[in-house]
């Protein structure tokens, strides 16, 4: 006993580094598709996808990306179960960059699911629309719901018939990886608009006292969040709209579980260290 | 042949676009084993790589519309609405006052501007978000299920005691005493489920890369290789010292 406490008091970093890595690639692997499951949603991501399931055809959304390639581990599963499921109910989305690095990365995404062949029918400036990138302070402006939309993106096409200012976007969802949709949340309280998010496991516990005020309708915590979206939309249509998150979802339960064992007997190894010398 | 088409045929085709994201991979996740060259060179090439791309991004979508074009369609035809550009063009130019010791200044206007500006529209809203956070928290106690309810106790209490733990007017003894030593408790709860949001963010992030070498196995089998034998060869031959991987932190 006392050798292996020894032992485990000594353990190399590198060991539990090639054990999380382990239990990360498995699950990835070809031959262990067993060990993926969807997840059960919470309550938080189903309020993103019940505003988006009552919307009707026509209806406007309002997608404020804010993360670049750093974040996109997490969210880029997120925007893309949110946009399928906007194409899928015909709602015109408009996707607005505010994080510069995040552009290419966008509109490279938006490509890939216009091109599939469920969605090629969608347009850009009918069905959808880049709207680039305005800095911030036009940003702020925007959430002036006497603004003029079209004006202050400076963009045309056939989308913006009948979206003139906020007033006329249904639901907006930001995408971020930091604490930028602050801004959004103070200024739901004047200008009374639907905002949803989506944010990085690191970024969630702060936005959750707004969940609780009503002020956000709706979170998507991390990769699980996308994965529950994935899950929720996949449900729905009856079809595999199951992504990246649902994948890394069995590698992201199996590099808990290592984590949680090692937590536990570093806690175990302490306490009886600490016992012992009294 | 153009330069945008020569450098499309160099770092568009298969072989770049698959090769190159495997093998940085790797690079950098030696880091894991110890500290060495390999890694150095990822970490530069990814810092430069990233400037480098934020500037261009930069040049495209702030600098040419928004400071270029609007400059050379004041040439080409003057509106008297130019004039607002032309005064912030003169605001922004201020900053540049913050190069010279003396007239450093003049800079002030810009930062007193754009402070004024963000504290006229932030304030009211801070404030209302305040008024509606705590107006939120005062609500009926029964909340329709024990669950609910005994959830809204908790948070109600668990505010009020890590409030108390802050508190710190009078020595923490007996009932404020204990009241603290509760605040800190819910305090260490809070951080505990930061820190797992963390370490489900920072899983995340490697199961990104994860998949990555899953749909490349072969280039990721030849990098790996490549950079394990490397790492022998650089510290069987190169780098003997005693060095231990801890001290390669520090």
């Amino acid at each position: 006993m006392k050798k292996i406490l020894e032992k485990l008091k000594k353990i190399d970093r590198r060991i539990i580094y090639l054990l999380v890595f382990l239990s990360i690639i498995i699950p990835l692997l070809p031959g262990f598709d067993f060990l993926i499951f969807p997840v059960s949603p919470t309550k938080e991501t189903k309020q993103i996808f019940d505003e988006i399931e009552g919307l009707n055809e026509g209806d406007a959304v309002f997608i404020d990306w804010a993360f670049d390639p750093s974040s996109k581990a997490e969210l880029l599963p997120m925007f893309e179960a949110f946009f399928k499921h906007c194409l899928k109910k015909k709602v015109k989305v408009f996707i607005y960059y505010a994080s510069i690095n995040g552009i290419n990365l966008g509109k490279e995404s938006v490509k890939n699911i216009t091109a599939m062949e469920e969605f090629n029918w969608a347009r850009e400036g009918i069905h959808y629309i880049n709207m680039e990138y305005v800095p911030i302070a036009a940003d702020i402006r925007i959430f002036n719901m006497d603004v003029d939309f079209k004006g202050t993106y400076k963009k045309e096409g056939k989308i913006f018939e009948g979206v003139e200012t906020l007033r006329d976007i249904k639901y907006m969802i930001g995408l971020s990886g930091s604490a930028y949709h602050f801004t959004h949340v103070d200024m739901q309280i004047r200008f009374n608009y639907k905002f949803g998010i989506a944010v990085t496991g690191v970024m969630g516990p702060d936005f959750v006292p707004y969940l609780q005020t009503g002020q956000i309708t709706g979170m998507a915590n991390g990769l699980r969040g996308a994965a529950e979206y994935e899950r929720l939309v996949s449900d729905k249509y009856e079809r595999n709209y199951y992504g990246s998150a649902t994948k890394g979802m069995s590698s992201l339960t199996f590099s808990h579980l290592v984590i949680f064992g090692f937590v536990i007997v570093g806690n175990i190894v302490y306490y009886m260290d600490k016992r012992k010398r009294g | 042949m153009d330069l945008k088409a020569v450098l499309d045929n160099i770092f568009l085709n298969d072989v770049f676009v698959t090769w190159v994201p495997v093998l940085a991979t790797i690079m950098i996740m030696s880091f894991l084993y110890r500290d060495n060259p390999l890694y150095k060179i990822g970490e530069n090439i990814f810092i430069g790589v990233s400037l480098g791309y934020g500037w261009i991004l930069s040049w495209e979508y702030i600098i040419d519309p928004f400071f270029i074009m609007p400059v050379n369609d004041m040439f080409v035809e003057f509106h008297m609405s130019d004039i607002t550009n032309i005064l912030w063009f003169l605001l922004a130019l201020t900053m540049f006052f913050r190069f010279s010791r003396k007239k450093a200044w003049v800079a002030n206007y810009y930062f007193a501007f754009l402070f004024g500006y963000m504290a006229g529209y932030y304030i009211p809203i801070a404030i209302q978000n305040i008024m509606l956070q705590s107006t939120s928290i005062m609500t009926d106690l029964d909340k329709g299920s024990f669950f609910e309810t005994t959830k809204w106790i908790v948070l109600v209490f668990g505010t009020f005691a890590a409030l108390i733990y802050f508190f710190f007017s009078k020595p923490h003894k007996g009932l404020l005493g204990k009241t603290a030593r509760t605040g800190i408790v819910v305090l260490m709860i809070f951080f505990g489920a930061a820190f797992g949001s963390t370490v489900m963010g920072r899983v995340s992030l490697f199961i990104d890369r994860a998949l990555l070498l899953v749909d490349h196995p072969v280039q990721s089998l030849v990098c790996t290789l490549a950079v394990i034998i490397f790492l022998i060869i650089y510290f069987r031959f190169f780098k003997k010292d005693d060095k231990t991987a801890e001290e390669d932190f520090i």
